[in-house]
């Protein structure tokens, strides 16, 4: 998913980390039912609150630890255990047939509403049906749109356009086929269009979780979404504050995975609050049992982390610093840059050290990326080669070397390149931080010869702006997690034209076709072990054409009260495991 | 034909040797007047500073600081080779960083100074002389100008109004911003020295002088320049040296919020802003160019006063 909208993906470290499912509470007070967690934002209120929106990972793991449950979810768990699927409203994990085309759940007894109504297969189909209705329900995850086996309209959407249209073109009869329920209401069949090994990663989402009909009020759902967790909202009220206590009508027998784990008797959500409030609040410990959802600025991480990374000692119980599953690159719009030794000479050029200690330095920020799929997908990653010869400090001699090259191959753009009036364009959003790195950029790309011009575009519609082919420049930062751990979130979403997130332009390249063919082979590839070779191949291949600069295998940092236990850093979603916080 | 008692009085002062004489008896004018010099020179040779001291506001030293970003040593970075320190996560000398922000800072100062000058001048002189129906128009636009709550007017106007030159094609980026800083600043400065102006027009072009020279037949024209003009000098200079720092401060305040100069182009408000971020971990940073632009403020403020004071001995201190 986009940086910004810190979303899931699954981060799973391969053959390593034996980690122990069970071991989270190690070393600490048995954890008491009792107590108010208070969660601190900057943020006036959530992104979005209503389940088939929610495309946030740390979001999505608050919401699921606490108010919506899914037909699978991540196990809770530390290291590469937590990115296990596990069964929450359904008794297993899904069963797959017909070649992996249709798959089936059935919901466990006892799942209710927070107004005690129990949990029907329909109340699930009716949540699923909300993603189509692209109009009204916003911003959240569309693989339902992707997957599910429904015709697509002459304009390329759904025929399908969700519960609200009462258009007759309105193709609800292939929704009724897609989608179907048996008769007891217990189980729920999905049949998609193509085979998709790993679907039951994809109900994890919220979207794929239930709403009751009769109190689904659109676009106005998001600030009064139902519950069917163990907390549900007493009041939520942006810009001030969110207040949830215990879902009375929750049945602990009917969800294993909350059921020993739903300390808190209250939680409540301060938002709004300034930034530096925010930080100081934590550091000083005012309120022992509060937890910030935001990470900390950049300035105060010197005093919570040393030279190296690790919390000093007076934040060691309270403070983490890890991987998160991000990659920041800058896309090469190809459409407009079509010319190879142009894009690489950029990359060559390119200043890391100074980059990185601008923001914090790589023990806080992370490492120098190789490509789009980060070490931890395990599987799907392999080192990318042929750029060895590229050094943190800018590689200028060879960046001159191709711009030679570029000289006579692409004369046109190299003219363009280095001419002091027309340059470059980099998009990038709008922060006083970026405006400082514009600086480096200009100065050691011009060791090259090469004229970087900065577009800096309003940090809240930086996507919008880049993603409309009309109005992106010459190459934009980016930033990309996998949704699930699996590279099918992120080759085909990065580099084909139906990807979600093409900010590349490839498509008119000729080393395009065989790419595209590769991707479709691994997308249906059955032997997992297979894909994984295929992303990498697809990934290096992408580096070969310099699509992307690669920029960073990103780091976060987390920090909470003295008086919370039971913190750790669940791989899947990119968060604290909210459901397992307790207060001391 | 001068009678005695004339003759006497010229071989006694002239006004401008009373002024000089009033101003070295103030306390803080002569320290003011030297540190305000200091500063103007030193911003107008600051290319000669950088190349003395070996600084350059473009180069990033990354010798000074750790992997974080983090100054190594004391007090912000403090050397021989950085005398001011140095700019954290960066490496900019913070001392090249704050002359080449000054320079900004000053050219929007004293631009904005000199066309908010000539406006009220004009305004003023042509109101007061005219009176009438062109004063009567003056005085309401004036009125309108002044009633405008002007602090809001440029943040609602910054984006459009930056935009448009842009577009214009007069200037781009920050040269856009500048301009915008400088009309903006002039035309919301000028109507209170057009009314000083106004009335001490008033009182001049009663007096016998301009009489005599109307009886003589001189055109308006001469008599706004030539009678009338040198007689108002002595406002313009208080007004000027009152308003320079006041622009100073209004383009740090801006810049502060955002809407002024963009970095990585410095100016004071600009490095200000940026030191906020690090008041925690390096109070150096955020202190040397906050207490440069107090300073600078105060010194010009101080100059201002003694210069009224020596000049105009009448008005209250």
């Amino acid at each position: 998913m986009l940086i910004g909208k810190k979303t899931v993906r699954a981060a799973i470290a391969v053959a390593a980390a034996s980690t122990l499912a069970g071991g989270l509470l190690t070393g600490c007070s048995a954890p008491a039912s009792a107590g108010t967690i208070t969660y601190l934002t900057h943020q006036d209120a959530w992104t979005h609150a209503d389940p088939q929106r929610n495309y946030t990972g740390r979001d999505i793991a608050w919401f699921g630890s606490y108010m919506n449950r899914t037909l699978t979810a991540y196990d809770r768990a530390k290291g590469a255990a937590g990115s296990a699927v596990v069964p929450d409203m359904a008794t297993d994990t899904g069963r797959a047939s017909n070649g992996n085309k249709t798959w089936e759940f059935t919901l466990r007894d006892g799942v209710t509403f927070e107004d005690g109504k129990a949990v029907t297969c329909e109340d699930i189909k009716y949540g699923v049906s909300r993603t189509f209705a692209t109009d009204v329900i916003t911003d959240g995850p569309t693989y339902a749109i992707g997957m599910l086996d429904i015709p697509s309209a002459a304009d390329g959407s759904s025929a399908y356009k969700g519960p609200y249209s009462t258009d007759a073109s309105n193709d609800v009869a292939s929704f009724d086929k897609a989608i179907t329920c048996s008769a007891d209401h217990k189980t729920i069949t999905f049949n998609l269009k193509r085979p998709v090994g790993d679907f039951n990663y994809t109900t994890t989402y919220l979207s794929f979780g239930p709403v009751e009909k009769a109190k689904d009020t659109g676009d106005q759902y998001d600030m009064h979404p139902q519950s069917t967790g163990p907390y549900k909202i007493k009041s939520y009220v942006a810009k001030s504050q969110m207040v949830l206590v215990r879902n009375t009508a929750w049945k602990a027998d009917s969800d294993p995975l909350r059921a020993k784990r739903a300390f808190p008797d209250k939680i409540v959500v301060k938002f709004g609050l300034t930034e530096e409030v925010r930080d100081q609040m934590i550091l000083n410990d005012t309120n022992k049992d509060a937890v910030s959802l935001d990470a900390l600025l950049p300035t105060n991480l010197t005093a919570v982390f040393d030279d190296k990374g690790n919390p000093v000692a007076k934040y060691a119980s309270r403070a983490i610093n890890v991987y998160d599953p991000y990659v920041r690159y800058a896309a090469f719009n190809v459409a407009k840059l079509n010319c190879l030794p142009i894009r690489q000479a950029i990359y060559y050029a390119k200043d890391f050290t100074s980059l990185i200690t601008l923001s914090g330095g790589q023990a806080l920020n992370g490492d120098p990326a190789d490509g789009v799929i980060k070490p931890l997908m395990g599987l799907d990653y392999k080192k990318v080669t042929g750029y060895e010869d590229w050094s943190v400090n800018g590689n200028f001699d060879k960046a001159k070397a191709l711009m030679a090259q570029a000289k006579t191959e692409c004369p046109a753009l190299y003219a363009r390149a280095t001419d002091p009036k027309q340059g470059i364009t980099y998009d990038i959003a709008d922060t006083d931080t970026n405006k400082k790195a514009s600086a480096i950029w200009i100065a050691s790309e011009a060791k090259a010869g090469i004229v970087m011009k900065f577009n800096f575009i309003e940090a809240g519609k930086y996507y919008a702006v880049v993603l409309d082919p009309t109005k992106q420049g010459d190459m934009s930062a980016a930033g990309w997690a996998p949704d699930w751990a699996n590279a099918s979130t992120v080759i085909p979403e990065l580099f084909t034209k139906e990807g979600g997130f093409p900010l590349s332009q490839n498509w008119d390249d000729p080393a395009y076709a065989e790419f595209k063919k590769g991707v479709d082979a691994a997308l249906v590839e059955p032997d997992r072990k297979k894909q994984g070779q295929d992303w990498a191949a697809l990934n290096q291949y992408a580096m070969d054409q310099m699509w992307v600069a690669p920029g960073v295998f990103s780091k976060t940092q987390e920090i909470w009260g003295s008086g919370i236990g039971g913190a750790f850093f669940w791989d899947p979603q990119g968060s604290l495991s909210f459901g397992d916080l307790y207060t001391k | 034909m001068f009678s005695k008692e004339a003759e006497q009085k010229m071989q006694g002062h002239s006004p401008r040797e009373l002024a000089w004489r009033r101003f070295k008896s103030n306390k803080v004018a002569i320290p003011a007047l030297v540190i305000a010099l200091f500063v103007i020179v030193a911003v107008l040779l600051a290319p000669v500073i950088y190349s003395i001291l070996g600084i350059d506001p473009d180069a990033r030293d990354m010798t000074v600081m750790d992997d974080r970003g983090e100054i190594i040593g004391d007090f912000g970075g403090i050397s021989w080779k950085h005398p001011f320190g140095v700019v954290p996560g960066i490496g900019y000398d913070l001392l090249a960083r704050m002359l080449f922000g000054a320079r900004v800072s000053f050219l929007i100062a004293l631009a904005s100074t000199v066309v908010t000058v000539l406006l009220g001048l004009l305004f003023g002189i042509v109101g007061g002389f005219f009176r009438g129906k062109v004063d009567g128009v003056i005085g309401r636009f004036t009125d309108f100008l002044l009633a405008f709550p002007q602090f809001f007017m440029i943040l609602a106007l910054s984006a459009p109004m930056v935009e448009r030159i842009q577009k214009s094609g007069i200037a781009h980026d920050n040269e856009a911003r500048i301009l915008y800083l400088i009309i903006i600043f002039s035309i919301f400065g000028w109507p209170y020295l057009s009314r000083i102006i106004r009335s001490q027009v008033i009182s001049i072009r009663e007096r016998d002088f301009v009489l005599s020279a109307r009886a003589l037949g001189a055109s308006n024209w001469r008599i706004l320049f030539k009678e009338i003009l040198p007689n108002v000098w002595t406002p313009i200079i208080i007004y000027v040296s009152l308003v320079l720092p006041g622009y100073l401060t209004a383009e740090a305040v801006f810049s502060y919020l955002g809407i002024g100069v963009q970095p990585p182009m410095p100016t004071l408000g600009v490095i200000i802003a940026d030191s906020t971020h690090y008041m925690m971990n390096n109070a150096t940073y955020f202190f040397i160019p906050s207490l440069t632009l107090i300073l600078l403020v105060l010194t010009f403020n101080l100059l201002g006063d003694a210069l009224r004071d020596a000049l105009d001995p009448k008005s209250e201190a």
